[in-house]
């Protein structure tokens, strides 16, 4: 019966290709364009939390912790909620990893303090003995890139329609709006004054007139980041 | 007898030999244990069911000759045999199709399982446990829960022995120190320690009765030792002055109106755990993901901790 198939070989492969990928096509997408929706109350990043994020993956914090709290009794008890795809939208990329040399970080907003952030990232031991963790006492002396934020900001929101300025359904019925500038400078008092929420939480006195001065120390941005993480 | 037979029988032989040398040479030997002798009689069928197997595929090749039916196509002068599946594979091939529609759309419906539905029955599971188990827990045995609810939870920032590692988290051996009381007094607090949306105000409407004015900074100073002391030594009279009234004469607080600054009690600590709390030292998170009894056992621990 399909003789004349086998006698055209190139055009049984068209044909077997498009018979899997209609398969694929009509299973797999729609239950993945839906699963990839951002879920009720997650936002897009500010300007700082953003620049924090960057200073997150150049600090290769994700080589030891992972952002994925996966559906085990084990885990939910002491991360929070298991993590759902729609939580990752408008992370680019993601940062899931494979490996936990620390603890997970999905929720760590839920449960850590910008006081706590500060003392640990100076000196990990004073706070978790016996911790493998380094202390990374340059990032209350480098400076946060926030021109590089910003130009995220701008990037997803032309390309991928990232919400910016647009108010966003949170889990509790109330809404907020990330704001994006509309100029570098713009950017950069966002970013401050944002670093000044934080800065008040914060101890350290060199940390505190850096951003008093309009200066925004790594740590901060990295804080705000944490902080997000919820 | 074939040359095919021959070469066979001798390479079987050979096998056999080298599989006696080996196991009779190894430790134990061949006698010994019901394991070697297994693997012998296994490595026995092997080599002989394999040389014969060979050995009629290849006098096959040597002695068959093509025949039957051929089908209708030619494939550049070459040919196929028409050759028909047999009856009982055919009704094998059908039926496993029949039983794998069955098992895909009844006996294993696609939706059955999901990963997060395990979970959820997990979770359930472990809360049935839960509840049954502890309904009943109290005095030494809920402390003790509560203590390895704290070495879990509460350790990272108020450390194994509760101290607050340095003044980097509230030490809760004691229920105040004096930095926390002057803090407060001076801006102000609304931590909702008695469950509710209950301010205190700052200084600025703090009225010292006892003098007649705002309470100043000596004031302050005084009550804040007092206060931290566990109500005692200087600063009585400040303390009926501007804070009794809300506190309570013993400072032991009053319902509904101010909470308890002389010790802890379980319902303040659950409290601080339901809506987190934010003071002199930092701010602390909410911990409302604890169930109720283990929020009630950390409130005993954290009670036990100050009151030995």
């Amino acid at each position: 019966m399909f003789h004349w198939l086998e006698k055209h070989p190139f055009f049984f492969a068209v044909g077997v290709f498009i018979v899997i990928s209609f398969a694929g096509l009509i299973e797999i997408l729609p239950s993945f364009a839906q699963a990839s929706r951002p879920v009720i109350g997650t936002a897009p990043y500010s300007t700082l939390e953003l620049a924090g994020r960057h200073v997150y993956i150049s600090n290769s914090c994700n080589a030891c912790h992972s952002q994925l709290v996966r559906p085990f009794k084990s885990e939910t008890d002491r991360y929070g909620h298991y993590s759902l795809s729609g939580e990752y939208a408008y992370d680019r990329p993601f940062l899931w990893g494979s490996k936990r040399t620390g603890p997970d970080l999905m929720r760590v907003g839920n449960y850590r303090t910008t006081d706590w952030h500060e003392n640990h990232m100076k000196d990990p031991q004073s706070v978790v003995p016996g911790s493998v963790m380094p202390a990374y006492r340059w990032l209350f002396t480098n400076s946060s890139d926030i021109e590089t934020a910003f130009a995220e900001q701008l990037t997803v929101e032309k390309h991928f329609g990232v919400p910016y300025n647009k108010e966003i359904p949170l889990k509790d019925g109330t809404t907020k709006v990330v704001k994006i500038g509309q100029s570098v400078a713009e950017a950069k008092a966002l970013a401050l004054e944002e670093a000044k929420v934080i800065a008040a939480d914060m101890k350290d006195q060199d940390v505190k007139d850096a951003v008093a001065r309009g200066e925004i120390p790594e740590i901060v941005a990295l804080i705000a980041y944490m902080n997000s993480l919820k | 007898m074939n040359k095919l037979y021959l070469g066979g029988s001798i390479f079987v032989a050979l096998m056999l030999l080298f599989t006696y040398i080996s196991v009779a040479g190894s430790k134990g030997g061949l006698n010994s244990d019901i394991v070697n002798m297994l693997a012998v009689a296994g490595a026995v069928a092997i080599v002989v069911i394999t040389v014969f197997v060979v050995i009629k595929y290849v006098r096959q090749m040597q002695v068959d000759t093509a025949s039957g039916e051929l089908a209708k196509e030619s494939w550049d002068g070459i040919g196929e045999y028409k050759n028909n599946v047999p009856m009982g594979w055919a009704i094998m091939f059908l039926l496993t199709m029949v039983w794998g529609m069955w098992y895909w759309l009844i006996g294993y419906p696609v939706n059955k399982y999901s990963q997060i539905g395990e979970y959820n029955e997990d979770v359930a599971v472990h809360n049935t446990k839960f509840q049954e188990k502890y309904k009943d827990i109290s005095g030494d045995k809920l402390v003790e829960m509560g203590e390895s609810v704290f070495l879990a939870e509460c350790k990272v920032c108020h450390g194994l022995s509760a101290d607050g590692i340095d003044g980097k988290a509230a030490n809760l051996n004691k229920r105040i120190d004096a930095a926390s009381v002057k803090y407060i007094i001076e801006h102000g607090s609304n931590n909702k320690l008695l469950g509710m949306e209950m301010p205190m105000p700052d200084r600025n409407a703090l009225f010292n009765a006892t003098s007649g004015a705002l309470i100043t900074d000596a004031e302050i100073e005084l009550v804040a030792n007092y206060v931290a002391n566990g109500m005692s030594g200087e600063g009585a009279d400040v303390f009926a002055g501007a804070c009794s009234s809300c506190h309570g004469a013993d400072g032991k607080g009053v319902d509904f109106v101010a909470p308890n600054l002389a010790q802890y009690t379980p319902a303040l600590v659950v409290n601080v755990l339901n809506n987190g709390k934010k003071a002199a030292i930092g701010a602390m998170p909410k911990f409302d993901r604890l169930n109720d009894k283990q929020k009630e056992a950390v409130g005993a621990y954290i009670t036990s901790l100050s009151s030995k």
